[in-house]
């Protein structure tokens, strides 16, 4: 029963965000300058007859009351229509599902990646002593700080222009992914690493730690089966706050490294006030973030059973 | 909203860091051997950092990323040889009638469009009509054929165009891209159909789009019908080119200097530099139609005086700022026309700079007083000019320059206002009148684009709310020069009048001219035989050959 009510809670809560994101998009493209016309018919600036602008206005219903626009735009995305890109005049659903793959495959592995990255770091800072933890959090105060814009040029021009090792531009193929995923995963490991590193040292304080070792657990084993699993639990908590964060910063990595995705198109639709495809990206990705959100908890409800009765 | 702001932000600091570094990483890259012979065969990678076109058919909508990627499969009338004479193409021969309202063209009789559709007056025809199609949502092409009333088929090869008024720019714009003939079978697909695959006589046909990664274009092994000057018959050497897009000039460099691709576009100044001593060569292809210049909204104060415009100009020392900004790859322009264009005036004399004689303009026209951040002031009003920028048209180094314009003018009095935007921002305050300067390019084919821009008729918004002349020239005089010249058929006649009303806008301040709309390929040491239509100044890949 308990379980049920969880599960009706989130969803309800889910189905709120994504009204939220919905409304929100709507009236922000909708408040910023230019002319959704403009997008239909070649982009801003375009000097279009005054019957195809009349025509468009018609055919999108552009020409009538905003509020009638939003009920109309709410309906057709409460039946799971997305409607038709403005400059793509294709569906959106099916624009997107290609893009999202892709921009999933980077977003999991820059996570996966971040998440190995952080848990050596925390590791290796706890163990090192006073200055292992200085360097420790030294480096990942700067991992956490460096904009990706930043850390992808210098990639491309270490590791592709001078070095040739990697391709500055995305392939297909797992090379093509190597700086995309580097460039994502560095900022966040600094975060992760942060937080880990600090339940970490707290874990390694406890009492159940001291019980351990004076049962004789090897040092490796002491981390490993225990103090680890405390330590991860603020880390879990803060993945779904990662994933959105690494969903934003794939705008900047996607269009960096020429890579087709989420990201790179809701930047190109948002510059040309393509309203439906801003939307359906925006939902998609709110969307993703939801589950990703549920299924953290969920995961720290099974491995902190303290949760469970709360 | 924060991600594309930062990127807009990261590419000026990006480009300057980027050259430093790779001017020290970069090793010694042997220039490629040049072969004389061209050899046929291969896949050459083209990466474009112009936006990626939302429908590949140039005649809807009909912008310049269009132009490029269609000049590869898509074919005009008539084109341009490279000292600006009209020559044939799919048209072999035409003539006007005796009173300029209509013009006869001869058309190929041997050409086929690469669905096999025969190339005829009926296909001219067609695409006539979608181009004048409001269904079609055509603007650079529609405005092209602004004359153009109809058209009649005279015989399987002869057509014939009947025009509202004479003139005289219509072959110039029956050359551009924009208005190039599709096959008649594949316009009647339907618009989103055609979008995708676009039907021409070109040297290469479209065979997959994969959005936002590339288009891929094959070769047309049945091609016989290049433009009167290419350097060769007979289909394309090329095989293949994979059309990628590419939007960080950073990564588009590096993406080349690595070999990963063959020719980029959009070429940054501090790029083209760098590119120097490592066999890459910089393909320089100014666009047609007007300079960039900065425009002076005449409409309003304070620039709706003379003397204040002409004290903005004697005070902006450009020349520094572009040969530093611009390492060496823009020259000075003194005309409002593009130096591709043979019936541009360029007049350097009226650009001389002298700020004492700004600063006695200026007390002449009132603007007497100083504020407390030594800014003019007149009636309690500070002399201040707003500049908004638009961030996708003004690449970094032109940021720049616009800077030094405005510690500049800060000289004599005047307070500019810079305002980055995105480019949707950037017309609505244009189509607001809330700027009072402005740089906005414009690329047509001819002296015709003198019209668009600073005739009376283009203050009067079109439909969408924009209008081209940005400076707001109201003249009775250059209106008439401008509606004669572009009527006339007599060439030195035409030539003369639009050297007259060159003038009368240089001398009337109107436009400050920085330098040509730079347009700079830069093609790796394994691609030869790669050149710039004379047109619109897109690159074809008909004589291109990769070295092996």
């Amino acid at each position: 029963m308990r379980i049920g009510r969880w599960v009706l809670t989130r969803a309800l809560g889910g189905i709120f965000v994504l009204w939220a994101v919905a409304t929100l998009i709507f009236f922000a493209m909708r408040a910023i300058p230019g002319d959704p016309a403009e997008a239909i018919l070649g982009g801003p600036g375009s000097q279009a007859s005054d019957e195809a602008i009349t025509q468009v206005r018609s055919e999108y219903g552009l020409d009538r009351p905003l509020y009638e626009q939003y009920l109309l735009s709410l309906g057709r995305l409460a039946t799971g229509d997305l409607g038709t890109s403005y400059a793509l005049k294709a569906d959106v659903a099916g624009l997107v599902g290609e893009l999202f793959l892709s921009t999933l495959i980077l977003t999991v592995l820059s996570l996966l990646v971040a998440w190995a990255f952080a848990l050596a770091l925390a590791l290796w800072a706890t163990r090192g002593g006073r200055i292992g933890r200085m360097i420790g959090s030294g480096m990942e105060i700067i991992a956490a700080a460096v904009p990706h814009f930043w850390l992808a040029s210098i990639f491309i021009v270490i590791f592709s222009t001078a070095l040739g090792w990697l391709p500055p531009i995305s392939t297909p193929g797992p090379l093509g992914l190597v700086l995309p995923v580097l460039t994502l995963a560095i900022p966040l490991a600094g975060f992760l690493g942060q937080v880990m590193r600090e339940s970490l040292t707290d874990a390694l304080e406890s009492p159940f730690v001291l019980s351990a070792r004076a049962r004789g657990e090897s040092e490796t084993g002491v981390r490993w089966r225990h103090a680890i699993r405390h330590a991860a639990l603020p880390a879990i908590s803060l993945s779904g706050w990662a994933f959105g964060s690494l969903i934003s910063g794939a705008v900047v990595v996607e269009t960096v490294f020429a890579r087709p995705g989420l990201g790179r198109s809701l930047l190109n639709a948002v510059l040309i006030r393509d309203v439906p495809m801003v939307t359906g990206v925006a939902l998609i990705s709110a969307l993703a973030f939801v589950l990703v959100t549920i299924a953290t908890d969920a995961i720290d409800r099974v491995a902190d059973p303290r949760l469970r009765s709360a | 909203m924060r991600a594309p702001a930062h990127f807009a932000h990261r590419s000026i600091a990006a480009a300057a860091g980027i050259t430093a570094l790779t001017l020290l990483l970069a090793g010694c890259t042997p220039a490629a051997q040049q072969n004389t012979e061209p050899t046929a065969g291969g896949t050459l990678v083209y990466a474009s950092g112009d936006a990626e076109p939302t429908c590949l058919d140039p005649h809807v909508g009909g912008n310049y990323p269009q132009a490029l990627i269609a000049t590869q499969y898509l074919e005009s009338l008539v084109s341009k040889d490279a000292d600006g004479q009209i020559i044939p193409w799919l048209a072999t021969a035409w003539e006007p009638a005796e009173d300029g309202l209509s013009w006869k063209f001869q058309l190929r009789d041997d050409v086929t469009f690469t669905d096999g559709t025969p190339f005829n007056a009926e296909a001219v025809q067609a695409n006539v009509e979608h181009l004048l199609d409001p269904a079609t949502t055509s603007s650079t092409g529609y405005l092209a054929l602004g004359k153009v009333a109809s058209t009649d088929i005279v015989d399987e090869h002869t057509i014939r165009f009947n025009l509202s008024t004479p003139d005289s720019a219509l072959l110039d714009s029956l050359s551009m891209p924009w208005v190039a003939i599709q096959s008649p079978t594949a316009l009647a697909r339907g618009m989103d159909v055609n979008c995708e695959s676009p039907v021409g006589t070109g040297p290469f046909i479209v065979t997959d789009w994969k959005r936002q990664d590339s288009i891929t274009l094959v070769r047309n092994d049945d091609y016989n019908s290049p433009p009167a000057d290419a350097e060769h018959d007979g289909p394309a050497y090329l095989d293949e080119i994979v059309w990628r897009f590419i939007p960080d000039s950073a990564s588009r460099f590096a993406a080349l200097q690595s070999g990963q691709v063959d020719v980029i576009d959009n070429a940054q100044p501090s790029d083209i530099a760098a590119a120097e001593g490592q066999g890459i060569t910089d393909l320089d292809a100014p666009r047609p139609g007007a300079s960039n210049r900065i425009e002076l909204n005449s409409g309003k104060a304070p620039f709706d005086d003379i003397r204040v415009r002409e004290a903005f100009i004697r005070a902006a020392d450009v020349n520094d700022g572009i040969e530093a900004l611009f390492f060496g790859t823009a020259d000075r322009s003194f005309s409002v026309l593009s130096s591709v264009e043979t019936l541009g005036l360029s007049a350097e004399e009226h650009f001389g700079i002298d700020p004492d004689a700004a600063n006695a303009l200026l007390d002449e026209a009132g603007w007497t007083e100083r504020d407390g951040d030594g800014y003019r002031v007149k009636n309690g009003q500070r002399l201040s000019v707003d500049f908004p920028v638009s961030t996708n048209q003004s690449i970094p180094a032109e940021q720049s320059l616009f800077e030094q314009i405005q510690a500049a003018v800060k000289q004599v009095g005047f307070e500019v206002r810079l305002k980055p935007m995105d480019l949707s921002s950037w017309y609505s305050t244009l189509i607001g009148n809330d700027y009072n300067l402005v740089s906005a390019p414009y690329t047509k084919v001819g002296p015709d684009v003198l019209r668009i821009l600073y005739h009376s008729d283009s203050i009067t918004p079109a439909p969408s709310g924009y209008f081209a002349n940005l400076a707001q020239l109201n003249d009775p005089e250059v209106d008439a020069l401008l509606t004669e010249a572009s009527q006339v058929t007599d060439a030195d006649e035409r030539a003369a009048l639009y050297a007259e009303v060159q003038e009368l806008i240089l001398s009337g301040f109107y436009a400050l001219p920085l330098y040509d709309q730079q347009n700079h390929f830069l093609v790796g040491g394994n691609v030869s035989g790669l050149r710039a239509m004379p047109t619109v100044s897109t690159p074809t890949f008909y004589d291109a050959w990769l070295a092996r």
